[in-house]
């Protein structure tokens, strides 16, 4: 077993690209989608509505830029929908009397977000005008700000979500989780391609002869193939927090084995398209396409918190990926209890027991 | 000391190996004779634990290996057709890896590593890597990476398929020399006939997956003792000329060559001069006749009704 994993790491020396490639690729994207965000705040662009005054116009966007994740700025109508149709943003957004308008350039994923907020600040002044105006007391605000302060009691609760059926956008760790898993599915599956083509130039079957037992070249080229997925995640996640600042959170222990358990359901994934494909030029067109699916269905590149089509959150539920971003952001941000893990981490181990099991199977049919 | 017994393959339905009987013994070369197709792949493919038989057994030492080849591992040196290397590294690292999977370690696999490299005239080059060898050169390296842990047995399919003469020529001398000088019995399978006739002491012929021929090669050939053949170089191919010579009755079998044609005839038929007359007839031009005592080719083509090569 050592000797053929030895060989892989031999064999990396001399073609190295290939794994550097996707390394680079991983730290390219980071950098570029998020990593050059100076800040964790998004500028929304914010322009009002004739109808609203000067002095409530200023009273919403002070509301408003209460957030740590938006920043709204505010200009003139037409300086911002010319921003919208030149692509310089993807959307502005108009305020109204009681109400908003979100003016969007094309569907996408921080329009939900951005939309998610603003609902929920709207809705919650409105219902605190709503009462003021039923005439409950002039006082009432304040009240309800001092009460807010000074709790009677304090109820401590921790969920997937944020408050109130939000939850919490960091755009910099989600780029960052979910391009490094993305990439790591290549890194892993071309590095697996080592087993298909020994099978085909014939070195596979000198080992199969020789006196190593079969489950010895197996683990060989498997344990290969996970080193290398897992050093990769590992070496971003790292630069990215010491050369950039991404906060990671401090618990480093949960997300070895978060790292652990995805690598090694990505490596068994592997091992199914193998068992699968009968040549390496299948296996090489398979490859991107199995990655994307697997990214975008499992909220690699958006957080799965958007999507409300039902299918779409079913289908997620099948992807490791969604389950290692679930947990990388549980340790991260929302600070997940080690029950809260479990079942997430066990899907991942679950997965990857399964699909090593089959893909060896069919491989030892053909 | 190796013997198979009513060794069977099917795959998928279709019969590739059907009750190969065969056995060899300490030191012995012994060549698996038949055309593409034959069935000497799988056969060997079983021999070695490859494959696994549909049904039949094969015997080391008395012991079944299709249970436990373990054993059989452990002595076994298999040189495959296709060049089973890693082209990347170079014939030293491709060496040191096949050596170490052996449990070779140390000097013992530095010293047996150079032996090998040495045996196939690569010396000068162990450090380049496999992708700039010619396919000679990596036939060498393939046949090397066999010999590190001093195999008893050695089996080799069509390893010389596909290179030039010179390291053909290398690779025969060095398995002669192994089998002569080391007593490392050789299972030699080919379609090239001269491979054969210069390397093995005894030849099974095979053909549609069975054994239809075996025992030394004088013994094949005296198969073909009552016969001789006659070889005739035309200016040009006659295919009228062939089917006549192919009707008669006199001629036991007739087959075209690049040359011309290949005619089996009685001993002492005196059908030369028939010969020469219907070629007349045809207006086809003789420039060479030449009358040898029958080849294993001969013999195959006897026995099968078609060439090694077809």
């Amino acid at each position: 077993m050592k000797s053929v994993f030895l060989l892989q790491w031999q064999r990396f020396r001399r073609a190295p690209i290939l794994v550097l490639a996707m390394f680079l690729l991983t730290v390219v994207f980071v950098f570029f989608i998020a990593g050059i965000h100076s800040t964790n705040q998004l500028t929304v662009y914010t322009y009002s509505h004739e109808s609203l005054g000067e002095e409530e116009r200023d009273a919403w966007l002070d509301m408003l830029n209460e957030s740590d994740v938006f920043h709204f700025e505010w200009m003139e109508e037409s300086e911002a929908r010319n921003a919208v149709a030149t692509g310089e943003v993807s959307l502005a957004l108009q305020l109204m009397e009681e109400d908003y308008r979100i003016l969007l350039a094309a569907e996408e994923q921080t329009r939900y977000i951005v939309d998610n907020y603003v609902n929920q600040v709207f809705m919650e002044e409105l219902r605190l005008r709503e009462i003021e105006n039923s005439g409950v007391g002039i006082d009432f605000r304040s009240d309800v700000t001092q009460a807010m302060e000074e709790p009677v009691l304090t109820v401590t609760s921790s969920s997937i979500e944020g408050v109130d059926g939000s939850f919490i956008h960091d755009e910099r760790l989600q780029v960052l989780f979910g391009m490094t898993l993305f990439f790591v599915i290549y890194t892993i599956l071309f590095s697996l391609m080592n087993v298909a083509e020994e099978k085909k130039w014939g070195t596979w079957n000198r080992l199969i002869v020789s006196p190593l037992r079969k489950w010895e070249v197996y683990l060989g080229h498997l344990l290969y193939c996970f080193m290398i997925g897992y050093a990769q995640i590992i070496v971003v996640f790292l630069l990215f927090q010491q050369v950039l600042g991404f906060d990671l959170g401090n618990r480093y222990g949960t997300m070895l084995v978060i790292i652990g358990c995805y690598t090694f359901a990505i490596v068994s994934l592997g091992m199914l398209l193998i068992g699968l494909v009968r040549t390496s030029q299948q296996l090489q067109a398979i490859i991107p396409i199995v990655a994307t699916a697997i990214a975008m269905l499992g909220g690699a590149f958006w957080p799965i918190e958007i999507v409300t089509n039902d299918i779409m959150l079913l289908l997620s539920k099948g992807m490791p990926i969604f389950y290692a971003m679930d947990t990388l952001k549980g340790a991260a941000i929302y600070d997940y209890s080690v029950l809260d893990m479990v079942t997430p981490l066990s899907f991942m181990v679950l997965f990857g027991v399964v699909c090593m099991g089959v893909g060896i199977n069919l491989m030892e049919r053909r | 000391m190796l013997e198979t017994e009513e060794l069977r393959k099917i795959f998928k339905g279709k019969t590739a190996v059907d009750g190969v009987n065969l056995y060899m013994d300490k030191g012995e070369s012994i060549g698996l004779l038949g055309p593409n197709g034959a069935g000497k792949s799988t056969t060997i493919s079983m021999i070695s634990s490859l494959v696994k038989p549909t049904s039949g057994d094969v015997r080391l030492h008395g012991r079944s290996i299709i249970k436990d080849p373990t054993n059989m591992r452990q002595v076994l040196g298999v040189v495959p057709q296709e060049i089973a290397l890693y082209e990347e590294l170079t014939a030293y690292e491709n060496l040191k890896f096949f050596g170490r999977i052996y449990g070779l370690r140390g000097k013992l696999l530095e010293s047996k590593v150079q032996e090998v490299i040495e045996l196939v005239g690569l010396k000068d080059r162990q450090k380049e890597v496999v992708t700039t060898y010619s396919g000679g050169m990596k036939r060498r390296v393939n046949m090397a990476a066999a010999m590190l842990h001093e195999p008893e047995i050695l089996i080799m399919d069509e390893p010389t398929v596909g290179i030039d003469p010179q390291s053909r020529s290398h690779i025969l001398e060095t398995v002669r020399e192994l089998n002569q000088k080391k007593g490392l019995a050789v299972l030699y399978t080919s379609h090239y006939m001269e491979e054969v006739e210069r390397l093995c002491d005894r030849v099974y012929i095979m053909d549609h997956g069975r054994v239809i021929a075996s025992g030394t090669k004088e013994e094949l050939k005296s198969i073909l003792s009552g016969e001789e053949t006659i070889l005739i170089d035309l200016d040009r191919q006659h295919p009228k000329l062939f089917k006549e010579l192919e009707g008669n009755k006199s001629i036991l079998q007739a087959l075209e060559t690049e040359k011309g044609l290949k005619l089996i005839v009685p001993k002492g038929s005196r059908l030369l001069g028939t010969v020469f007359q219907i070629a007349e007839r045809h207006h086809a031009q003789i420039l060479n006749v030449n009358v040898q005592i029958p080849t294993l080719e001969d013999v195959f083509l006897h026995l099968t009704g078609r060439k090694l090569r077809d």
